[in-house]
């Protein structure tokens, strides 16, 4: 019976549930708890989200229990927050303590319930937006107008007694654009918007936030309409601002276009020309001045640069020296060290590359004779003190001796610092040797001339000719004459002797007569040779102009007939067809154009120019 | 060179502490006593001002590094199941909403607020220790936690000087729970570990929350009047 019994029951249920499923019923779906939150952090809602309802009415139930006891609550409001809610009230809440919620879905065929929903109502806070938003424009005295912004915090919120804090947020935009334009307002109720746009119509928004929850959703759109008498100054002021500064980009475009040229020189001044090796500038400090009196410059460099030629002269007594103006170099470092000379000295010195000049030079008053002065050192210059002599020493004599050079300052008042020697360590110092010297004499206003000491004297002056084997390598000066001496400043002044450390065949310059004649001995015999007249072994003067070496070199070679210092002279003082006729060069001729620009020959060999030795003897 | 190392250490602390401000308006204008100044005089105003700022920003660091926390290590771990009556500050019996809180008196919470304060120096101490045993990467914590443990003290210090100010004289009971530590490691597996250190982590972030309400509901009420 029982057994019959179970098997009708049995399909019976079967055919039930077979129904219920063709109808499409099932028990519900699991729920799911989506936020709980809280508007002021006295009372929370939690919303859930049910899961499929099998078709049948669902009743939901929310349950919960607080984190310290066991005793599990229902849901004491469905309503108030919405459908699936809860809401729980003042009294039902508890900051700070955790809430373990859960939902239970039932329907006539089963039941579900939902995970557990932890929630702490302190973490949870989400304020309503801010209410009483407020648009106005305000126009003050002497101010820009501006959009004045103003709101209330939302309603129930307790900000008096510090409960929450809030902290607001603005935005704004005109009508048609597409971007928020957003500003913190901090925890004020008011903001001021500047720079609007005339003529648009603005909408703003605002929301807020507590001090640690989730900020609000954006308050009701509120909308301005900004009149057009708006002023925005901001553009007047920087259109002028625009066309001033345009103006003034125009000016100065113009004068750059106008004074280009000479701006350019201003900023980047020409190049100085070359410097010639183995002039010491040390030695020729402090002398700058008085070469460049002798050019006749009164401001260097601008008046001074033109004058400065390569030119080598050997000027007698008052004009006798030797002068070169081949080293701007130097001659900028001895003019910025020494004053220049009074304008109206006649220093005999002509301009190294002007024949004019000279020829003034020349012929203007000896006013000042030249005064000598012994050697004190070789690299002191000698500032104004005139009574000393001073020796211009070379710095490394490659012969062993100290071979001083002194140089004729003027008078007192007017002798200058003397520059340093140029260096005479390496051969090509020799040359440039006699270019100092050149620069000397035209320092001093009297008379630049080497005077020669008790002591050794010799003047080297290497003229090298490369070629020639037969001839003396390089002039030596041996000795340059001078009735110097400090007691006898009448004396001419001589030419300053060089002295070479390369070992080589010098050709000394034994004197200049004061007819301008050069006088020039061989090395070995000059040595320890104080002579003041210009009696010389005959066999051992190189008068005789060999030939000429490349352009404006003039080789001096032994003249074994006679050793005269006037044929010497003669050589050198016809006009240039006698030396052309003595050596058949035409070449020779340059030398005797006073006014073209020698050039120092540089490249190891020493050369002594007859430019200046022409002039000497004029 | 105590005194440089310590005036270094403020200044640089107090520019962390700027830089991390959500309350604009009351930073700029701190006065802050050089630190051994005997008569500096700090005005009570100047006092909360400063210790609500040093609240809340305890509280910012405090749940950024919960969050960070439980983003890396308690993904799916069940651990808030556990936190929940685990704090060790549970038997102090502070206010649970605003009703209570608004009835208790200035004195009162302020006492409970140096007693929760008091109890978290020892646990904020071992918390910087731990976090460095800790594997992963976790950088971004220990730093966290070396500056709650620093801010922390300064914060109990001005609580303390404005207890003396507000309520000079006072007998102070000593409130404090002591913390019973975290589990020893040899009884301890990774997980049980890492579940202590969520569950102090969750109740730092309650208590510096508890914390900050109170300073700021005592502030409006001593020095705004109820007016804030």
């Amino acid at each position: 019976m029982k057994h019959q019994v179970a098997s009708t029951l049995i399909p019976i249920l079967l055919l039930f549930l077979s129904i219920d499923l063709l109808k499409g019923q099932s028990p519900p779906g699991k729920p799911e708890i989506t936020k709980c939150r809280s508007t002021e952090k006295e009372t929370f809602s939690c919303w859930w989200k049910p899961g499929p309802d099998g078709g049948l009415p669902t009743n939901y139930t929310l349950t919960y229990h607080k984190e310290k006891d066991s005793v599990i609550y229902e849901c004491p409001d469905y309503k108030t927050s919405g459908p699936n809610s809860c809401f729980f009230n003042r009294k039902f809440t508890s900051i700070w303590t955790v809430y373990v919620i859960t939902v239970n879905a039932t329907n006539q065929m089963g039941s579900s319930i939902s995970n557990p929903y932890y929630v702490d109502v302190a973490y949870v806070v989400e304020p309503e937006p801010p209410l009483n938003l407020t648009l106005k424009i305000k126009y003050p005295e002497n101010q820009k107008p501006y959009l004045w912004i103003k709101w209330s915090s939302p309603s129930l919120i307790d900000i008096r007694s510090g409960w929450l804090t809030l902290q607001y947020e603005i935005r704004l935009k005109p009508e048609k654009a597409a971007e928020w334009e957003t500003h913190f307002a901090g925890q004020q109720t008011q903001f001021k918007i500047f720079s609007l746009y005339p003529g648009e119509k603005y909408l703003v928004q605002v929301r807020c936030k507590p001090d640690h929850g989730f900020w609000s959703k954006w308050g009701p759109e509120n909308f301005i309409q900004i009149p057009n008498d708006v002023a925005n100054t901001d553009t007047t002021v920087w259109i002028f601002v625009a066309v001033l500064s345009v103006v003034v980009c125009l000016i100065m475009v113009w004068a750059v276009a106008l004074k280009g040229y000479s701006m350019m020189t201003c900023i980047l001044p020409p190049v100085p020309g070359p410097k010639i090796k183995g002039f010491d500038t040390h030695l020729l400090e402090g002398k700058s001045e008085e070469l460049l009196s002798a050019l006749g410059c009164q401001d260097f460099p601008s008046d001074c640069e033109d004058l400065l030629v390569e030119l080598l002269e050997v000027v007698d007594s008052e004009s006798q020296q030797l002068m070169s103006a081949s080293s701007k170099e130097h001659l900028d470092q001895s003019m910025t060290k020494s004053k220049h000379p009074a304008p109206n000295r006649d220093s005999g010195l002509g301009s190294c590359d002007s024949s004019s000049l000279l020829s003034e030079k020349y012929k203007e008053p000896q006013e000042n004779p030249p005064a000598f002065h012994t050697p004190e050192g070789i690299k002191k210059p000698e500032s104004s003190e005139t009574n000393g002599t001073h020796a211009w020493v070379p710095q490394n004599l490659g012969l062993g001796s100290q071979i001083p050079y002194s140089y004729a300052s003027g008078p007192p008042s007017s002798t200058r610092p003397s520059p340093q020697l140029p260096s005479l360590q390496d051969a090509m110092a020799s040359y440039h040797n006699i270019a100092d010297v050149c620069k000397l004499a035209m320092g001093t206003p009297g008379a630049l001339a080497t005077s020669l000491d008790n002591t050794e004297h010799r003047a080297l002056q290497p003229l090298e000719t490369t070629e020639t084997a037969g001839e003396k390598k390089a002039a030596e000066q041996s000795e340059v004459e001078s009735t110097h001496s400090e007691a006898d400043p009448d004396t001419p002044p001589q030419l300053v002797p060089f002295i070479s450390e390369k070992p080589l065949d010098y050709v000394a310059i034994h004197k200049i007569t004061k007819d301008g004649a050069l006088s020039l001995l061989p090395k070995k015999e000059n040595s320890n040779q104080t002579e003041k007249s210009g009696a010389l072994a005959p066999s051992q003067e190189y008068t005789k102009v060999s030939r000429v070496v490349g352009d404006r070199i003039l080789v001096l070679v032994q003249d074994l007939r006679a050793p005269n210092p006037a044929s010497f002279e003669e050589l050198v003082e016809e006009p240039p067809p006698s030396l052309q006729e003595n050596q058949g060069e035409k070449d020779v001729a340059s030398y005797a154009r006073v006014p073209s620009s020698f050039g120092l020959q540089l490249a190891g060999s020493e050369y002594l120019d007859p430019v200046c030795l022409k002039h000497s003897f004029q | 060179m105590d005194n440089k190392a310590l005036s270094l250490k403020g200044s640089s602390l107090l520019l962390l502490l700027l830089s991390n401000l959500l309350l604009c308006g009351s930073v700029g204008s701190l006065p802050v006593c050089p630190s051994g100044a005997v008569n500096c005089e700090v005005s009570l105003r100047d006092l909360f001002d400063r210790a609500v700022v040093l609240s809340h920003y305890i509280h910012n660091l405090s749940a950024e590094m919960f969050r960070k926390f439980d983003q890396q290590y308690a993904q799916g771990k069940g651990f808030m199941a556990r936190a929940i009556n685990s704090c060790h500050t549970a038997s102090i019996p502070t206010p649970e909403n605003k009703e209570q809180a608004q009835s208790i008196h200035h004195e009162a919470l302020l006492s409970l607020v140096l007693g929760v304060l008091r109890s978290w120096n020892a646990p904020l101490y071992h918390l910087a220790t731990e976090v460095r045993g800790m594997q992963g990467p976790q950088g971004d914590i220990l730093s966290k936690a070396i500056e709650i443990e620093e801010r922390n003290k300064q914060l109990l210090e001005g609580m303390e000087k404005i207890l003396g100010e507000v309520f000079p004289g006072i007998k102070e009971n000593e409130i404090l729970s002591v913390w019973p530590g975290f589990p020893t490691p040899q009884t301890a597996d990774e997980d049980s570990r890492l579940s202590a250190f969520y569950n102090l982590l969750y109740c730092l972030r309650r208590d510096s929350h508890k914390v900050d309400s109170y300073l700021k509901l005592l502030k409006c009420r001593i020095i705004y009047d109820n007016n804030c």
